[in-house]
């Protein structure tokens, strides 16, 4: 038997984890029509307590699975408990970002008390192989195998055939309904965690099994290649998301057979995005399966937006332009900097997910094409810094409104993954496009800015350049916001349909929305290219995107100024935690949880 | 101010012990050496291992009396944005005589010309990204650039093993291309062919189908450019598909940890050290003894090149004074540096990096490392 049957083998077997993670996510996703962002977190936790009852209590792998899915499935029920029932109903966007502080939590919580290590995680099945074709399997490939087809089965089963499992489907499908009907809405869904939890950190004790090595840096990558897989299926469906996962592990394997290791994860998005283009509803979802995605706009919580009279508004802009004259303090100017270069950054996405509701995961590919863009022109054509950073600013808003293109025909939970996909690709492109990009060596040597001769090059400079930027763009964006522009991207925001039958196109007025906000993040990165004098792939990276949507979701989306203030806050706050060293993550964290438990619409409020 | 509380609680000890000279310097401002690196964050363990090659620094120089001694640890995640943040603290706190670190590349590299602006001396311990040291006359490492590594890692796998056909599997990152490139480079003057190079992005776990790859195409060694967490990962599924081919590897396997990981199927895994607490030099048996009293384990690379990096500052501030400038223009004249990793070290001005390494052969023997027999494994 030749490689292919080889490659087809290995594919499945890593399918296989892929699958449980997705089995997890659908589960929570068909019923709390939530994607879990701390899915990868509890699959983390997981492999520690694994690990715990194997190092401390030598338990044997029956007993070890029973305790990792008893301890899993507590941290859910708290999850949903303390981080995700208090913001019921008062807004769709909140859990999201209620589940990335939680994950954020779980992580540093983990990595303070194993510290950050990696630990061996050994397999306590007998060590024997089956050769198949050129490969082998081994005990611990079926046992993951089976059990992610077992809990699809049970779950399956549960949800068709049982009372408890039909209050699951009913309060999935509407829960104001169900509770009418006497479903106890809160208890299924701390069922729903519970399960999923405990599936997902049996997930990570096997896992951790397979390659005798856990860490705590494994949340992100199970919970993006989980998304992954769960969406190749069908958002919320559990067959579905086994299915997917296998899929997406053969789509990889293939991937590499045919181009080589680094293209492997290209592949995997690359195929992700097609089948969004081509089967929104994934491969296996008869359309009336699915109850309907949520408009678009059921995203932005209604509430009323904090308004500042101008003065006091001139006023706060005065104070930040006079700031350094009285503070010169390099330190705080370089983190207002950065705030500031984050909040040009936020404009975009706030125009983007918040005024027009398309939520976008993707965003730091933005600046690193800016960056990129910038970097290069200034390093291989020796334009000037005043010269290459529109330039760089106007390839961002085509080409980003360009690779965003095939997404905007989507609504809601699918756009978010589109574009958390295109923002990997962005990445891995730049990574594997060695003759334009250097690839992994990354851009050096990128020239400090420079105004003609003047070099930027104290942090007060460079300061007063980005705050001009800031107030020029944010300027701009409040009056576009308030002219007969903002209200068509609002109206497409309320109602898609009500918009189009007003004669509204709405992928026009979506384009050019993506456009605007490429300009600006465009220019954020590649100041931030400039100022850093080294980007690589790695500098512009998803938990940067995900970063730039807790701003602009802590700030309100679609608000302007919100968004100055979250970036203030949240590039700030780890500055103002950093006495605290190790724990500052877990801080950062608490306080972000803290914030979206008061203020679930945002500081400033939803515009 | 954010001192380790460990660091701290050691050095006090450290003082009390000597309790004359405790008393002399407590009344003296300690020499504050600042480091930029993970303590939270994906690259949180090699922030882990830094601190604890430094506390054992600290002890030592403390114990030795004079001027206490004391580190700065930001955490900066390896993410520029926080790293240019720390520079601009660091080169405008007057009290910071030295920099060290960053980790990763992009963090490193973006504070590199706030502290050339600044003229604080930046010593980065484990930065070889070729171009590292070029950002200017303040940027310094004692972490060798693949030019010297690379080679002798080829002459080991070719002369020493005696292959001819190599495949190479390398972290896709400037680290992995740029030891990918020179080691492909020097196997190729040797006469041997390689047969194929395969990148993998750091994370990744699953490398069956890449090694399914690999053995189509035929290698008689694998070499791994890989740290040693991702390394344990790839001997286990080497041998999990039953491959034999002669596996050898970059210094940065070197840990005990890649042991713990890989299990028996670190057994006959090539590498070299630039040290090995096997190994008879005093400097790396003093630093051995010293680090097995306090951690109970051996210590790794990661450690070893910390350590150096703070007894380094310290040596030159004795012998040049305790001010930026003297720091600057000490780390350029010094000559021999007692070095946990090198043995001797001494700084070459033009490429701003360590001269002249030294390697040793090892190979997994019994669940541990061991100095290389000489004898090249059976052909396959």
């Amino acid at each position: 038997m030749g490689p292919w049957f080889d490659y087809t083998v290995n594919g499945l077997v890593v399918g296989n984890i892929y699958a449980l993670l997705a089995v997890g996510l659908a589960l929570i996703f068909g019923v709390a029509n939530l994607i879990n962002f701390a899915h990868g977190s509890v699959f983390t936790v997981g492999a520690y307590l694994g690990w715990t009852a194997l190092h401390y209590l030598h338990t044997p792998l029956p007993v070890t699975i029973l305790l990792v899915a008893a301890g899993s499935a507590v941290v859910g029920v708290a999850i949903e408990r303390f981080a995700l029932r208090p913001l019921n109903h008062r807004s769709r966007i909140a859990p999201l970002l209620a589940t990335i502080g939680v994950s954020l939590v779980l992580d540093q919580a983990v990595q303070l008390i194993f510290s950050p290590d990696p630990r061996a995680l050994p397999s306590q099945l007998p060590d024997w192989r089956l050769p198949i074709g050129g490969v082998t399997i081994g005990a611990l490939d079926l046992l993951i195998a089976g059990v992610g087809l077992t809990s699809a089965a049970l779950l399956f089963g549960f949800l068709r055939f049982s009372k408890l499992g039909w209050a699951v489907r009913a309060t999935a499908q509407d829960p104001d309904a169900a509770s009418q009907m006497g479903v106890d809405t809160n208890r299924i869904n701390a069922v729903v965690f519970a399960i999923a939890s405990a599936l997902g950190g049996v997930g990570g004790l096997l896992v951790g099994m397979f390659y005798n090595s856990i860490d705590t840096t494994m949340s992100f990558d199970a919970t993006l290649k989980g998304m992954v897989a769960m969406l190749l299926g069908g958002l919320g469906n559990v067959p579905g998301a086994i299915a997917g996962g296998l899929i997406l592990g053969l789509a990889e394997s293939y991937g590499i057979a045919l181009f080589g290791t680094s293209y492997r994860n290209l592949f995997a998005f690359a195929l992700l995005i097609l089948i969004l283009m081509v089967a929104p509803n994934g491969l296996f979802s008869r359309r009336r399966e699915l109850p309907p995605e949520p408009m678009t706009g059921t995203f932005v919580a209604p509430s009323r937006p904090l308004r500042l009279p101008r003065p006091a508004l001139a006023a706060i802009v005065v104070v930040a332009a006079l700031f350094p004259l009285v503070w010169n303090q390099p330190y705080v100017l370089q983190t207002l900097t950065n705030a500031l270069l984050m909040a040009l950054l936020a404009f975009s996405l706030t125009l983007v997910s918040g005024t027009v509701g398309q939520i976008s995961l993707g965003h730091a590919g933005l600046l690193a094409i800016g960056g990129y863009a910038s970097g290069l022109l200034a390093l291989d054509h020796g334009w000037p810094f005043v010269a290459s950073v529109p330039a760089a600013g106007l390839s961002t808003a085509i080409l980003g409104t360009l690779m965003v293109l095939p997404a905007l025909r989507m609504t809601g939970h699918y756009v978010a993954i589109a574009t958390l996909g295109v923002g990997e690709i962005v990445s891995l492109v730049i990574l594997n496009w060695t003759g334009l990009t250097r690839g992994p060596m990354g851009l050096s040597g990128i020239p400090i800015p420079a105004i003609g001769p003047i070099e930027l090059d104290t942090p007060r400079a460079l300061y007063w350049v980005v705050l001009v930027l800031v107030v020029l763009l944010g300027l701009l964006q409040v009056r576009l916001l308030s002219s007969h522009l903002g209200r068509t991207w609002r109206a497409i925001r309320e109602d898609e349909v009500a918009a189009r039958a007003y004669g509204v196109e709405p992928l026009r007025y979506k384009a050019m929305a993506f456009a605007f906000g490429g300009f600006g993040a465009g220019i954020a990165g590649a100041i931030a290219a400039h100022l850093y004098s080294y980007i690589n792939h790695e500098t512009f990276n998803t938990q940067l995107s995900i970063l730039a949507i807790t701003v602009v979701i802590l700030g309100g989306l679609g608000n302007v100024l919100g968004a100055v203030l979250g970036a203030v806050l949240l590039v700030a706050l780890p500055e103002i935690f950093r006495a605290a060293a190790e724990y500052r993550m877990l801080i950062y964290g608490i306080a972000l949880l803290l914030l979206i438990r008061y203020r679930p619409q945002g500081l400033l409020g939803t515009i | 101010m954010s001192f380790s509380r460990r660091s701290f609680l050691a050095a006090s000890l450290a003082a009390g012990c000597t309790a004359l000279t405790a008393v002399r310097s407590r009344a003296e401002e300690p020499i504050l050496v600042g480091v930029s690196g993970p303590l939270t964050g994906p690259n949180a363990q090699y922030g882990a291992q830094w601190k604890a090659g430094f506390d054992l620094a600290l002890d030592q120089i403390n114990a030795a009396g004079g001027r206490p001694f004391q580190y700065v640890f930001e955490d900066s995640q390896s993410d520029p944005r926080q790293s240019v943040t720390i520079a601009q603290k660091f080169v405008n706190d007057p009290r910071i005589l030295a920099e060290l670190g960053d980790f990763s590349s992009p963090a490193s590299m973006a504070a590199s010309p706030i502290y050339n602006r600044g003229k604080l001396l930046q010593l980065g311990i484990t930065n070889s990204h070729p171009d590292y040291t070029k950002s200017g006359d303040y940027t310094w490492s004692n972490c060798l650039s693949q030019d010297d590594e690379q080679p002798s890692l080829a002459n080991f796998v070719i002369e020493g093993l005696g292959r001819k056909k190599v495949a190479v599997l390398h972290l896709n990152t400037d680290w992995g291309v740029a030891c990918r490139d020179r080691f492909v480079e020097s196997a190729k003057a040797a006469g041997a062919t390689i047969v194929a190079t395969e990148g993998f992005q750091s994370g990744e776990r699953d490398f069956r189908s890449t090694l399914v790859r690999i053995r189509d195409a035929g290698p008689d060694a694998i070499v791994i450019e890989a740290y040693y967490a991702d390394a344990a990962v790839i001997v286990r599924q080497v041998h999990e598909l039953g491959l034999k081919q002669v596996i050898a590897g970059v210094v940065s396997i070197y840990s005990p940890k890649f042991i713990e990981l890989a299990g028996d199927d670190a057994e006959g895994t090539y590498t070299q050290g630039y040290f090995f607490p096997g190994e008879q030099r005093s400097e790396v048996q003093a630093f051995v003894t010293a680090f097995r009293a306090k951690y109970g384990q051996d210590p790794d690379w990661f450690n070893a090149t910390a350590y150096d990096g703070l007894i380094f500052i310290s040596r030159i501030v004795n012998q040049f004074g305790a001010s930026r400038e003297a720091i600057h223009e000490g780390i350029a004249k010094i000559k021999d540096l007692p070095s946990a990793v090198f043995g001797k070290a001494t700084f070459d001005p033009t490429s701003r990096r360590v001269s002249a390494p030294h390697f040793v052969r090892l190979v997994v023997k019994d669940g541990k490392f061991a100095a290389w027999d000489g004898q090249k494994p059976k052909a396959i």
